[in-house]
């Protein structure tokens, strides 16, 4: 009797189908974009940029030579290059750190709502879709020499070179993205909330735990699974900053905030040296893979000692 | 039905593959320009700026009316992000348009060595255009290594410094101060007056990107020199001498805490800074913006300083001067075309005229300032008649196809670590000849 039920149902469902295509077939046929989308954006690209990187090429000449490893020999013993490598897990000390703080404190707040929720974590999310170039625009302003700020510090007797120091540059530039992001993350980390059975808090406070210890025992073990997602996103983002550097250093002062993508634009783009900048994508792509394998190896470690496989 | 799944997979991914490996001539074909009907389409990128795009538009359309064969489509370049990278891609995608505007002489370059320009004086009619434009002496400086000229410079801005006269009247001064031992002078002058005021207030004195040395180095440096090449053919030919007591001179500037080399909102209109870099475009924006910025009331022109013992009268500057290319991926049909376009719009200085008024941008003309044509912009706005005067005292910018990277280097090396005092004007000078010989090589 379940036996025909089932395949009755499954009938229907066949029928129902438009055409008379089975849903399995409209799947194909919607799936179809992807192979040629990653053929196109991906997997040619890739290709494309190895074969490049043992060229001279610009993509302009018409003739061009192979070197043979001698880009990526270059670009190991290049300084900005090596800037580039180690500015990006400068920014991750900076970014990290301060975007999860930033959006685990208003996931948690947000989530105390008795209302009103969407729109307080629309508002948050908000500088997530504001343009780049505008918000280093007015982070340029606001911290010139003559604006309100500085011109409040040097009364007081500080006098700080926010984007002309090394340190204080990074400082602006982890912190601009960690406003842009924290809005995004939040709204990550607040769906992981929401999906805590309240029943555990029901149960920890029948045995009196404090607030603090719900926090660190009770809600950041079970908001695993969503911290991992956004600290995966939070560090793959320290390997793609271009705008607010661009707009803001160019990658200075001497290099402190040159990034992978600075170089690979500044080599392809103002050197038009295309196969040199594809020699140093494919090692900027090898940093980041090996770089996110050990992040995605210790989080899960530190997953593993609250049971979470 | 697993072989049609099959099936439907494989044809999926051999459309996906063949289109994406295809190069999309097909559709180029169709906007190709080849006369259709009779009628050559050509393709103008302007700057990306409305007044300029505004300008060409007007241009076109006046001329198709004449012309009714010829199609021209205007549109900006884009800048993402920046319209050189814009132009690159659009030559690397066989998307290049047939001539574009706004490339200054060292882009040139780099797309003349990768050979996707066309040397404009192989054309039949570029002779016309530079002797009914009255610019043979203009584009002279122009000519690159091999011979041959690569672009059409439109306009051409003699680049001089600015003073805030009213500041410097109150110190006692009736004119700019014109020499390196003066600026100096004056620079104590003012911090004793102002303990709060700088000289020169710059972010881009400390900022390596290579365009900016224009506005900085190659303005003190040219004038030290007597317009000195820096770089002819592959070959650094810096004047060392002059180098050194250009850097020694900003040296100075920082030992007297006269150069404030951070980000500054509208540091001279603001008078934080009594000297600045000026090109004519900024008179528009103050127009504007500054109303109160009044020619020989609050600020003065010059040309930049010498150093002492030299004669201010003969000092060079940078030529800031920008002018239009054509590609070698358009078909003859529509090189022809453009180059008849350029004959039409230069074959009048009324022309030139109405680009000086809507853009300021002085014309690159040898005539600039004696043809009447001229005079009475000159005549009402007095601000633009130093850039005129100073045409032939304007050095172009370098013509090496490595030239972001060797500009890159004198901020690097030099000029970026003296204004931060971490090097001696000797060894910045030494440090970046070094790091150039090494990229010509």
């Amino acid at each position: 009797m379940g036996q025909y039920e089932e395949g009755h149902r499954r009938r229907t469902e066949i029928k129902e189908s438009s055409h008379g295509a089975t849903k399995q077939q409209v799947g194909l046929v919607i799936y179809q974009p992807v192979p040629h989308l990653f053929h196109r954006f991906f997997f040619i690209p890739l290709i494309w940029s190895f074969y490049l990187s043992f060229t001279d090429w610009d993509l302009i000449a018409p003739e061009y030579h192979f070197v043979g490893f001698e880009n990526f020999m270059d670009a190991l013993r290049s300084p900005s290059v090596h800037a580039a490598f180690w500015v990006t897990y400068k920014f991750m000390l900076v970014f990290i750190p301060i975007v999860t703080v930033m959006a685990l404190t208003v996931a948690v707040l947000v989530n105390g709502l008795p209302r009103f929720k969407s729109l307080f974590l629309i508002g948050f999310f908000l500088p997530y879709l504001s343009s780049g170039v505008v918000s280093a625009l007015i982070v340029k302003g606001l911290l010139s020499y003559n604006s309100p700020v500085n011109t409040f510090l040097r009364s007081l007797g500080i006098t700080i070179d926010w984007l002309g120091t090394p340190m204080s540059a990074l400082f602006v530039i982890g912190i601009i993205l960690a406003w842009k992001f924290t809005g995004y993350y939040a709204l990550i980390l607040t769906a992981g909330l929401s999906s805590i059975d309240k029943e555990v808090y029901e149960a920890a406070a029948i045995d009196g735990v404090t607030d603090r210890q719900r926090f660190w025992r009770i809600t950041l073990p079970l908001l695993y699974p969503s911290l991992y997602t956004t600290l995966i996103l939070a560090f793959g983002v320290t390997f793609g900053i271009f705008t607010e550097v661009y707009q803001l250093t160019g990658g200075g002062p001497n290099f402190a905030t040159n990034t992978w993508q600075m170089e690979i634009f500044n080599q392809a783009f103002k050197n038009l040296q295309a196969g040199y900048a594809s020699a140093v994508a494919l090692l900027a792509s090898l940093a980041t893979f090996i770089s996110i394998y050990i992040v995605r190896k210790l989080l899960e470690l530190w997953g593993k000692r609250y049971g979470w496989n | 039905m697993k072989k049609n799944v099959a099936l439907l997979l494989l044809v999926g991914m051999i459309v996906a593959v063949l289109s994406a490996c295809s190069t999309g001539q097909g559709g180029k074909a169709e906007d190709s320009g080849e006369a259709e009907g009779g009628v050559t389409t050509i393709e103008f990128w302007a700057a990306p700026n409305p007044t300029q795009q505004a300008y060409w538009q007007e241009m076109a359309k006046a001329y198709e009316a004449e012309n009714p064969n010829v199609k021209i489509n205007v549109s900006a370049i884009k800048e993402s992000p920046s319209s050189e990278a814009s132009i690159q891609a659009a030559i690397a995608g066989r998307s290049a348009p047939t001539m574009s505007e706004n490339i200054n002489r060292g882009f040139a370059a780099q797309l003349a060595a990768s050979k996707a320009l066309v040397p404009l004086d192989t054309l039949p009619g570029f002779q016309d255009i530079l002797s009914s434009r009255n610019m043979t002496e203009t584009i002279e400086p122009w000519t690159f290594a091999d011979g041959h000229q690569y672009v059409l410079p439109i306009y051409s801005n003699a680049m001089l410094f600015g003073w805030r006269i009213d500041i410097l009247k109150d110190l006692g001064y009736e004119q700019p101060p014109q020499t390196y031992g003066e600026i100096l002078e004056l620079t104590k002058k003012l911090k004793a007056a102002h303990k709060d005021k700088y000289l020169w207030a710059k972010a881009d004195l400390i900022d390596p990107t290579a365009w900016k040395r224009w506005f900085d180095f190659f303005m003190l440096y040219n004038a030290a020199s007597g317009g000195n090449k820096f770089i002819e053919g592959d070959s650094f030919v810096g004047d060392e001498a002059a180098g050194v007591e250009t850097l020694t001179f900003i040296d100075n500037l920082r030992k007297e805490n006269g150069i404030l080399a951070q980000n500054v909102t509208d540091p001279f209109e603001t008078g934080t800074s009594v000297f600045t870099d000026l090109g004519p475009w900024t008179f528009t924006m103050w127009k504007e913006k500054f109303p109160e910025m009044k020619y020989n009331e609050t600020f003065a022109l010059t040309m930049p300083p010498v150093p002492d013992g030299k004669n201010p009268a003969e000092s060079k500057t940078f030529a800031d001067t920008k002018g239009i290319v054509i590609y070698a991926d358009a078909t003859e049909a529509q090189q022809k075309a453009a180059v008849d376009f350029l004959k039409w719009v230069y074959s009048k200085p009324e022309n030139d005229l109405k680009w000086f008024e809507q853009t300021m941008l002085p014309p690159a003309r040898d005539d600039l300032s004696t043809n009447e044509a001229f005079k009475a912009i000159l005549d009402a706005n007095p601000q633009l008649k130093p850039y005129a005067e100073n045409v032939p005292n304007a050095i172009p910018p370098m013509d090496n196809a490595k030239y972001n990277e060797l500009q890159t280097l004198i901020g690097q090396e030099a000029l970026n670590k003296v204004v931060r005092g971490e090097i001696s004007p000797a060894d910045g000078w030494a440090n970046m000849k070094k790091a150039i010989e090494d990229a010509l090589k």
